[in-house]
């Protein structure tokens, strides 16, 4: 008998289902329990994952410098980016140089991850300030490599580890990665060649964009979430949810494919103490 | 063999950080919370330098130490953040009551304003910055027409610093810099750096003779005619990591972080262990032999 899927494990199928073989797939190293096990952990299980599914040929580029990264032989995740144990972690290839062997401008990247504070209903996303920027109530940390993840790689699934009105707002204070402003065409006339984001990952939902209106939608709701709570934990009209399905669990060879090969000492996605985090 | 004897670049701590001047533009080398000149910073602290401009890709304890002393006015960078620590807490207050300024550049961007100094250009051009704010709030980028395409694209401004301070593992007397073998993002962006700046001061955790930089000779990245100054400081990026020499000292870095809650309680921090020790010396000792030896990083043998 099988135990149920987590939400974690449920979100990690979600994106493995979305990745293509031969794609190469960049995450950073968050940091903070849950934005790493949101912005690194989940992808990187998603991703092995979708190895051993349908994309044999995908490469894990992690923290920009690790190719194909070994995790059968680590305990936990590392937690800083240049840590001695990251350094000695099994890989296909090694960054010397910055940014060395992938080409970010040419487009080598097909999908990132990141996370961000504020996200807003264009998909803009901000990691800079909350407030006027000026004199901002909050100065975050900086657009860091944000800029370049939602225009330079092909597509950007945005991980937010909080559901919240004030994480989920009509506007941006401070746009620090640009969204579907003005939808596709909004994007042409920025000069903007490709990407943007294609997934928000939430604990309450999935969103997609209508890229053409440059409007994100609620694609699913996780099991155990009401369109009512969604509402309100989110600062813009998300419009009629009533046709809104459930977010698809995994099969069963999904989950034993998670648990007994991608990560089956719970490296990548930590057990929760309830098991499960909504 | 002429008969003139090579010049010795070798300086002291406060005779290199007494080149720079109040209100000079900076670049601190290595990238977040790695390999930061961090004994450089604290020597700035400790001659009270003033409306210090600092440029770089990433920023941590570095620029977070200086904004709690009060030397800074502005700030060019990508992120200024404690990675697992959280976010730097003297920079935050500094920011939100309008003392200090920041200029936000995405972090590849960074290091092209560094490379636009390499090659002798003003500007570098970007074509992925429509509709970010990074735009909107800083009237020195500017756009411009590809002049083979005439898609638009944004001119980042060169870093243009004036000084140039990197932590290395080892130079010799003239200022020929060892870069290990298996270097990592931080080291390389040093060696950039290193490249784009008239006025580049080295601390280095040893100095060593000509015959290890003839034996080391491919490794040397930055050679001696890049180097104004080098200065021996063994420990010098602590409480930060020298990447294969030395681990970051997490034990230190949590009382740093404690400390900067308040800007008294980081008054009293930079008292103890920056303003009272009379040079980096004193401060080692304040640390004590038995701390800083389980910090070694055997790391390779390669």
């Amino acid at each position: 008998m099988t135990a149920p899927a987590s939400l974690h494990e449920t979100i990690a199928v979600t994106l493995a289902r979305s990745f293509a073989d031969g794609e190469v797939g960049f995450t950073g190293l968050l940091t903070g329990a849950a934005a790493a096990l949101f912005g690194t952990g989940i992808p990187l299980a998603a991703m092995e994952l979708a190895k051993r599914m349908h994309a044999p040929n995908l490469t894990i580029l992690l923290a920009g410098c690790y190719h194909n990264p070994d995790f059968s032989e680590i305990d936990r995740l590392p937690d800083s980016e240049h840590s001695a144990m990251l350094r000695d972690l099994t890989c296909e290839a090694q960054m010397v140089d910055y940014p060395g062997q992938f080409v970010l401008k040419r487009g080598d990247v097909s999908f990132g991850f990141s996370s961000a504070v504020q996200v807003d209903r264009v998909g803009n996303i901000n990691s800079v300030c909350i407030g006027p920027y000026e004199r901002p109530h909050v100065r975050l940390v900086g657009p860091i490599l944000q800029p370049e993840h939602m225009t330079l790689f092909r597509r950007e699934y945005v991980m937010m580890p909080h559901h919240d009105r004030r994480n989920f707002v009509e506007k941006v204070d401070y746009v620090s990665g640009v969204g579907y402003p003005g939808g596709l065409e909004g994007r042409a006339e920025l000069g903007l060649d490709w990407g943007g984001p294609c997934m928000v990952v939430t604990p309450k939902c999935i969103f997609d964009f209508d890229r053409e209106a440059g409007r994100m939608k609620v694609r699913s709701i996780h099991r155990g979430v009401t369109a009512e709570a969604l509402q309100d934990a989110t600062g813009f009209d998300l419009g009629d949810l009533s046709s809104v399905p459930e977010t698809d669990v995994p099969s069963d060879e999904e989950l034993e494919l998670l648990r007994r090969e991608v990560d089956p000492r719970r490296v990548l996605m930590p057990v929760h103490e309830h098991g499960q985090v909504g | 063999m002429s008969k003139v004897p090579l010049a010795s670049k070798l300086i002291s701590l406060a005779e290199a950080a007494q080149r720079v001047p109040d209100g000079c533009r900076l670049a601190l080398g290595g990238f977040a919370v790695y390999q930061k000149p961090m004994a450089f910073v604290r020597e700035l602290v400790r001659q009270g330098r003033r409306d210090l401009t600092i440029i770089g890709s990433a920023h941590s304890f570095d620029v977070d130490m200086l904004a709690g002393a009060g030397c800074l006015s502005k700030v060019e960078t990508s992120y200024v953040g404690l990675e697992k620590h959280g976010l730097a807490r003297n920079y935050r207050r500094a920011v939100e009551a309008g003392r200090l300024k920041v200029v936000d550049y995405p972090e590849m961007a960074c290091w092209d304003r560094f490379r636009a100094n390499q090659e002798g250009f003003d500007f570098w051009p970007a074509k992925f910055l429509g509709g970010n704010d990074v735009v909107t709030y800083n009237s020195e980028i500017k756009e411009f027409p590809c002049p083979i395409t005439g898609r638009r694209l944004h001119a980042l401004p060169a870093a243009k610093a004036e000084i140039v301070v990197i932590h290395a593992i080892a130079a010799d007397e003239q200022g020929n810099v060892v870069i290990p073998a298996r270097r990592l993002l931080p080291q390389s962006g040093d060696v950039l750096m290193a490249r784009s700046c008239d006025h580049v001061i080295v601390t280095a955790e040893k100095i060593v003779p000509r015959a290890f930089i003839k034996r080391h000779a491919r490794f040397v990245d930055v050679p001696s005619y890049r180097v104004s100054a080098v200065v021996e400081v063994p420990w010098g990026s602590h409480p930060t990591p020298t990447l294969g020499r030395y681990l970051a000292d997490d034990e230190h870095l949590d009382t740093y972080v404690a400390a900067s809650a308040s800007d008294s309680a980081f008054n009293t921090y930079l008292d103890s262990w920056v303003r009272e020790p009379a040079d980096h010396f004193a401060y080692l000792d304040r640390l004590g032999s038995a701390r800083l030896s389980r910090l070694h990083d055997l790391g390779s043998l390669a």
